[in-house]
């Protein structure tokens, strides 16, 4: 890969390593993102995500590795890193005796080139609350609020460190929209999360990180396409059906039987799994009661790739 | 980037309550609590008297005791009576006349007064001069003699200190102390708590800018802080101000400067808010009490001033005081500033080198 990286990658990460004592949060990870896409890391709370991104965004000193951002050395250049990356930090505040538009206003100052604070609240539908305090917000308007502040250098590319963690569903719905307006607007987005479904709705590519270094990385669907099983076949049969008839099925690897009462087949490739079911059906003279087909999602191949569940 | 950051924090000083009580209600409080008394007035002394002569010439004594300001005398007492509650400590001097005062007199003999006195009282020596120096008078008049040398006092320091005077400085040092320590100290570990800190550090903002602007506001307020005890202590409580007060002032901001490194320091070293309270309350303390906001630490046992006189409140109010009420000039405080400098040198050292963002 070295020497021979695409003119437009933003971020080139190359054997990262931060350690705390003996214990290695980030341990070896390289990768590159992309000019323009939304790129996520995705990993178990404890995995290393948020060390990653620190180091990335010049908070932290890395123990060892090579990191550019927007073509530029981050220990070198940090400060002009700086000016055109945007930093949303996990589980963070704000000055509580501001209002909103003064932080903004002030954070502006910091930077060369700034954007106008009402410009930033109505992008983020928070223009009506210019003058209150964050104190006074919901956890979804803060949310936002952080959102607005990253953006308050125009900038090229955009962190967010577990955007969405505590939001209710339908908040998280909102701020989703929000992350996929920023990207329309050209913006290179890094996130972590370690919600499955946020990553499949919201990333063009992903990296899965699991105590410290990254197990894979592809597009959603090809992480998916890769496992030995890409979907999963539900069943609930009436009578005596047994799990052995099931496993004995073409392209079935494995059977589990869920709480609900239903049989999940991890299959190899449904088109022939499917028609098997339905002729041993017939044969054993079992009512198929319910019958579903789903693809793996990214929480199978968490579970594949490291051995246990994404969330313990 | 320095001036709207200063600004900001201005702002949110004067938005935060629990701030502005610290800062200014609280040394409000005590300038008003020591104003209202009034701890200057010469307390009366009685002296008790025994008179066994009961003649013109023990009279006269006694009228002419009385009528000196600060003494007021209690007669006819019975001696046994008087002497135990002498010891009791409820009278404190008894003067017993001797019988047949006159006819001692008369013989050319000297007659002896007893002066019974309680040894603990603070003001013994001073009552006992001033018994002294009365018979003394008394001696000459009843002698006849002409007067050949006369005191004539002439105060030199015309200027009157009242204890509220030395209180005022004090109550300065300690208001801007105590803000500035245990304000900046909650305020770091809060910015550091919620991450404020951390997402400072992520924009292009130089480390050195937030500190000087942290510096630069706390520094405003404890100026205006220092202006407005200092006001109200001289408007409503009558204190008296003489020196230079672009002195003062520089003596406020040279040992501020102190005071908002060790705010530094506790605030990277305290794991929360809590605790950033509780020990920057432990290091003002102390402070607060040694050396000498509300009495003169000459009081304290040696060893203990020795130590004190190098606490950085100590120099501080050394120097305010003389400025304020003797109206000397800085350089006559070499030491002090000496040691206030000394103090800023070490504490910015060790405040860089334990400051964390995260």
């Amino acid at each position: 890969m070295k020497g021979n990286q695409p003119p437009d990658d933003v971020i080139k990460v190359e054997g990262l390593v931060k350690r705390f004592g003996t214990l290695a949060a980030v341990d070896g990870i390289s990768f590159s993102v992309r000019r323009g896409e939304v790129f996520g890391i995705l990993g178990p709370n404890g995995a290393g995500k948020t060390t990653a991104l620190e180091c990335i965004e010049g908070l932290q000193k890395p123990t060892a590795g090579q990191i550019q951002v927007l073509g530029m050395d981050l220990q070198r250049d940090a400060e002009q890193v700086k000016a055109r990356i945007g930093v949303q930090l996990q589980a963070s505040a704000y000055f509580e005796y501001l209002t909103l538009r003064e932080i903004l206003r002030l954070f502006g100052r910091f930077y060369p080139h700034h954007v106008p604070p009402d410009e930033l609240l109505s992008k983020v539908s928070l223009s009506e609350k210019a003058n209150t305090t964050v104190g006074k917000l919901s956890g979804g308007q803060r949310q936002r609020f952080t959102i607005a502040a990253t953006l308050v250098n125009d900038p090229d590319v955009v962190f967010l460190d577990e955007p969405t963690t505590g939001l209710d569903p339908q908040a998280r719905r909102s701020l989703w929209d929000f992350i996929q307006e920023i990207h329309r607007e050209g913006r290179t987005v890094v996130l972590t999360t370690h919600y499955m479904e946020e990553a499949e709705f919201l990333c063009q590519r992903v990296a899965i990180m699991d105590r410290g270094k990254i197990v894979a990385l592809d597009t959603p669907t090809n992480l998916v396409r890769a496992l030995p099983t890409p979907y999963q076949v539900k069943v609930v049969a009436g009578g005596d059906a047994s799990k052995d008839g099931l496993e004995a099925l073409d392209c079935v690897k494995g059977v589990g039987f869920g709480e609900d009462g239903a049989f999940y087949l991890r299959s190899a490739d449904a088109a022939r799994t499917l028609p098997a079911l339905l002729t041993w059906a017939n044969q054993s003279q079992v009512r198929l009661e319910h019958l579903e087909v789903q693809p793996a999602t990214l929480e199978d191949v968490f579970l594949e790739l490291t051995g246990h569940a994404l969330r313990e | 980037m320095l001036i709207p950051l200063v600004v900001a924090n201005l702002k949110m000083t004067i938005r935060n309550r629990q701030a502005l009580f610290w800062a200014l209600a609280f040394p409000l409080i005590f300038v008003a609590i020591f104003g209202l008394f009034d701890m200057d007035k010469p307390p009366t002394t009685t002296i008790h008297i025994v008179d066994y002569a009961q003649d013109d010439l023990s009279r006269g004594l006694v009228q002419n005791l009385s009528q000196i300001q600060t003494f007021k005398v209690a007669e006819k007492w019975d001696e046994t009576q008087a002497r135990k509650k002498l010891k009791n400590g409820d009278i404190r001097y008894l003067l017993v006349i001797p019988k047949g005062l006159a006819n001692t007199m008369a013989d050319g003999s000297p007659a002896g007064l007893s002066f019974v006195f309680d040894e603990r009282s603070p003001t013994a020596s001073t009552v006992i001069g001033m018994i002294d120096r009365f018979l003394g008078q008394m001696n000459l008049e009843l002698a006849k003699a002409p007067t050949l040398l006369e005191l004539q006092p002439q105060g030199i320091l015309s200027r009157k200190m009242g204890y509220f005077d030395f209180l005022l400085p004090g109550l300065v040092g300690m208001g801007v102390m105590t803000y500035s320590i245990i304000g900046l100290a909650s305020a770091i570990a809060l910015y550091r708590e919620q991450k404020i800190l951390k997402r400072i550090l992520a924009t292009p903002l130089r480390v050195r800018n937030f500190f000087a602007a942290q510096i630069l506001s706390y520094l405003v307020i404890s100026l205006a802080q220092a202006a407005i005890i200092m006001a109200a202590g001289m408007t409503f409580f009558g204190a008296k101000v003489y020196g230079n007060y672009l002195y003062l002032v520089l003596l406020v901001l040279l040992g501020n400067v102190i005071f908002l490194n060790l705010g530094f320091i506790v605030g990277s070293i305290a794991k929360n808010v809590n605790a950033a309270n509780g020990l920057g309350n432990a290091v003002s303390m102390p402070m607060m009490f040694l050396s000498g906001v509300f009495f003169p630490k000459e009081g304290l046992p040696r060893i203990l001033a020795i130590i004190v006189q190098y606490l950085p409140l100590s120099p501080m109010l050394d120097a305010i005081r003389g400025v304020a009420l003797e109206s000397k000039s800085l350089l006559d405080y070499p030491t002090e500033l000496g040691i206030l400098a000394a103090w800023i040198v070490v504490t910015s050292v060790i405040a860089v080198r334990v400051f964390r963002f995260g």
